[in-house]
């Protein structure tokens, strides 16, 4: 009897320390001012921040299997995982959790739009998108094709890509609607809108056995087919700069450099599989899955590389304003 | 019934059959093990050679065509790949596609190591050995060198020799279970003997013997069984002896009372001879009588239980009584007795059958002593027992009929039996009443001289 009660207040103890802890846990403090470009890494969940001097000046790592995230504005991150049921949302200056939201599993992709406040959730087990407000309250939500993914705003237009689909879907952000479906080419993934050219591009794997190796143009207002520059294979990450588009091939491991025009200005053999590629201050910055480094480009050359967490997936860049 | 042999037959056939099994397990298993080991070791060092043709960069179209090249002189399969999509680059992306390779494997790739696979591949639809080598440039996995070998079964490598192999384990069965068979046969067949053996014992065979061929326990158990035989025929030809000359004794009488009866029925006995032959039947029929009683007595004696409760009997007063009982028969022949007893001898024994004890011995003195002469009745103590001597002047006992004077029937003078009246069966019922009394009997005989007789009784303990 003493010894189940015994028993009994230990497993409290426990209990009550697990819950504190768990409630307590919060990350290294990322201060307000401090730019950097931040690496996701997958296979063993973690993130890590890198200055623009190439150090890693702080690493959180999780233990929940997340598998994106996104910058909301200034200050908060958003994590989300494929097999999770929430998304959680973090201070950076304060390293601690603000919100979970209760999601269904499944999501694939979260995208922010400043303009409106606003992020949208694709899933891939609903095959829906939702539209929250930066408090976590789903504004609508909207069923599209197979397994929705890439996403990208414009004006007051939402483009989801639907990766397992043939079909592209524009919806209008205030509601959700659908307004046009553009066929596509299925395994479809990474997305630009150039304004500059009223054109939407849009790289991806391939189907099947057969790989892809180019980015498809299409007309950022029609959907018409503007024709497709050739890749390397599998150009799947693609990031608008000012005057450029960065374009990775994962399959040849290949970052492209092209005018708003398509035409190839430089490219360049770097990294293991990566599978993004984004512009922090001077650098372009390849991160490679396989090698779990991150490629500082300039020049054309290889400035430096920063060694990350196993699965580098995602880079998130916060700097001043452009 | 199933009999003994043909248990211990099934138990060595079971055995043998268990091992022929188990073997052909081992054998497959070693064989698999052994195939499989030899294949994958060739393999991985086939793939290490043409692992170092590519140097860097791409994997390029000669790179391919050349393994390819290579694959149609090779007995392995094999082929380079360089499509991403089947090295699971696409791995964070959800594919709706069959890999060549795994997520872990790919990992063990991009760290310079080949990976080894057994089992069944999809790709391929059957079961296989497969190595898979990686072409890596700088962290990059570029492709790999694929070399698979179906991993067949040893029925499927050689159905003939298994068929063969079958077809030889179960001829092997059948031979070692026959010679198996008759082995257990040749040692069984003593024990079969014996058993026929008790069967004729059983119908009252008992001159039955085996023969004792070994000397292990079926040997032994033979050589008991021959002397029990022969113990059981002995007893068997004393009691048709007894049985015969029990028949024999008691015939002559009543041949006598038959024969005188007749003859006087008959009238052919004279009347002045008739109380004469009277005498003669009752003398007869008192000695069948007396015969009988005797008989009755000694199988009475052989049923009673051992312990008989004994009591201290005063010795000096019993042979009194004995020599008054037997005084009237000693004076017909004119014989003194005289008594010569320690009064204060107590003996533990059982009044009415001490008594008889003496009474026969002294009976016998007197029956065969000389007219005139004196029977010595000497009573004493000798290391704590009662040592009674009866001694006689009388005709004694032959040296060679000694040893037998107990047995029942036995006669020294089998002529005078009749004459002197004794049935043969005095000495019997006294060395029978004396083993119940713990007693023991003593006889030494001279011919012509005398015998004497001497009892040695347990004294009462004080």
């Amino acid at each position: 009897m003493i010894l189940k009660k015994w028993a009994f207040f230990i497993f409290s103890f426990i209990q009550i320390i697990w819950l504190a802890g768990c409630t307590e846990k919060s990350f290294e403090p990322i201060e307000r001012n401090q730019h950097f470009i931040a690496s996701l890494n997958i296979q063993e969940p973690s993130l890590d921040f890198i200055d623009d001097q190439g150090g890693v000046f702080a690493s959180w790592t999780f233990d929940k299997a997340y598998t994106g995230a996104i910058l909301l504005d200034k200050d908060q991150i958003l994590l989300y995982g494929h097999q999770l049921d929430e998304i959680d949302v973090f201070a950076l200056s304060t390293g601690k959790k603000l919100y979970s939201k209760k999601v269904e599993i499944g999501t694939t992709n979260v995208y922010y739009a400043p303009k409106f406040k606003q992020f949208f959730v694709t899933n891939s087990k609903m095959n829906t998108v939702t539209s929250f407000d930066v408090e976590g309250n789903e504004l609508a939500s909207q069923r599209l094709g197979n397994y929705p993914m890439s996403m990208a705003t414009y004006k007051d237009k939402l483009y989801v890509v639907n990766y397992k689909d043939t079909k592209l879907s524009v919806l209008s952000i205030k509601d959700l609607a659908i307004e046009q479906q553009w066929p596509i080419e299925k395994s479809s993934h990474g997305i630009v809108i150039i304004e500059e050219t009223n054109e939407l591009w849009i790289g991806g794997h391939g189907e099947g056995s057969k790989p892809n190796s180019s980015v498809k143009r299409y007309d950022l207002t029609t959907g018409a087919v503007h024709g497709q520059i050739e890749m390397p294979l599998m150009p799947v990450g693609l990031t608008k700069t000012k005057d450029n588009v960065l374009v990775v091939s994962h399959g040849h491991n290949e970052l492209y450099v092209v005018d708003f025009n398509g035409t190839v200005k430089w490219h360049k053999e770097v990294g293991a599989n990566p599978f993004v590629v984004n512009q922090f201050k001077n650098y372009i910055v390849v991160a490679g899955y396989d090698d779990h480094t991150l490629y500082f480009i300039k020049d054309g050359q290889v400035q430096k590389t920063v060694d990350v967490g196993k699965g580098a997936f995602q880079l998130l860049v916060r700097e001043e304003e452009k | 019934m199933k009999k003994i042999s043909t248990r211990i037959w099934l138990l060595i056939f079971a055995f043998l059959i268990i091992t022929v099994v188990f073997m052909y397990v081992l054998t497959d298993f070693l064989y698999e093990q052994l195939y499989v080991e030899d294949t994958e070791s060739m393999m991985i060092e086939v793939g290490t050679k043409l692992q170092t043709m590519y140097t860097s960069g791409k994997v390029t179209d000669e790179f391919i065509a050349d393994i390819e090249h290579y694959n149609n002189y090779s007995n392995l399969n094999i082929f380079a790949v360089r499509n991403p999509r089947e090295l699971s680059a696409c791995v964070p992306f959800d594919i709706d596609y069959e890999t060549l390779i795994g997520a872990e494997e790919r990992q063990q790739l991009l760290e310079g190591n080949y990976v080894q696979k057994i089992g069944y591949e999809p790709r391929f639809d059957r079961q296989l050995i497969s190595v898979v080598l990686p072409l890596v440039d700088q962290n990059r996995l570029e492709g790999i060198i694929y070399i698979y070998f179906p991993l067949a079964k040893i029925s499927e490598l050689a159905s003939q020799e298994v068929i063969f192999l079958f077809l030889s384990a179960f001829v092997f069965l059948i031979v070692m279970s026959f010679f198996v068979y008759k082995g257990i046969q040749r040692i069984m067949r003593p024990l079969n003997n014996l058993q026929i053996a008790v069967e004729q014992m059983s119908y009252g065979h008992y001159e039955t013997r085996v023969p004792v061929k070994s000397s292990d326990e079926i040997g032994k158990l033979s050589s008991t069984f021959n002397g029990m035989a022969e113990a059981i025929q002995r007893e068997d030809e004393v009691q048709k002896t007894f049985l015969a000359t029990v028949s024999h004794e008691l015939r002559t009488p009543i041949s006598y009372v038959k024969g005188y009866s007749e003859a006087m029925q008959n009238g052919i006995i004279a009347e002045e001879q008739k109380q004469e032959t009277i005498q003669l039947i009752v003398r007869e029929a008192n000695r069948m009588e007396r015969l009988t009683n005797e008989l009755l007595q000694l199988a009475r004696m052989e049923n009673e239980q051992k312990d008989i409760a004994l009591y201290p009997i005063p010795l000096a007063e019993t042979l009194r009584e004995v020599r008054k009982i037997l005084m009237h028969q000693a004076q017909k022949k004119n014989i003194t007795l005289h008594l010569n007893v320690d009064d204060e001898l107590i003996v533990k024994a059982d009044e009415v059958k001490l008594k008889q004890i003496f009474i026969n011995i002294i009976e016998n003195a007197i029956n065969y002593s000389y007219e005139q002469s004196t029977v010595d009745i000497v009573a004493v103590e000798n290391n704590g027992h009662a040592l009674i001597t009866i001694k006689d002047d009388g005709i004694g006992i032959p040296l060679e009929d000694l040893s037998h004077v107990t047995e029942r029937f036995y006669r020294v003078n089998k002529a005078r039996s009749r004459a002197d009246g004794g049935s043969g069966l005095g000495l019997s019922i006294v060395e029978q009443l004396l083993k119940q009394l713990h007693g023991k009997i003593e006889i030494e005989s001279e011919l012509d001289k005398g015998t004497t007789v001497k009892i040695t009784m347990p004294l009462m303990e004080e």
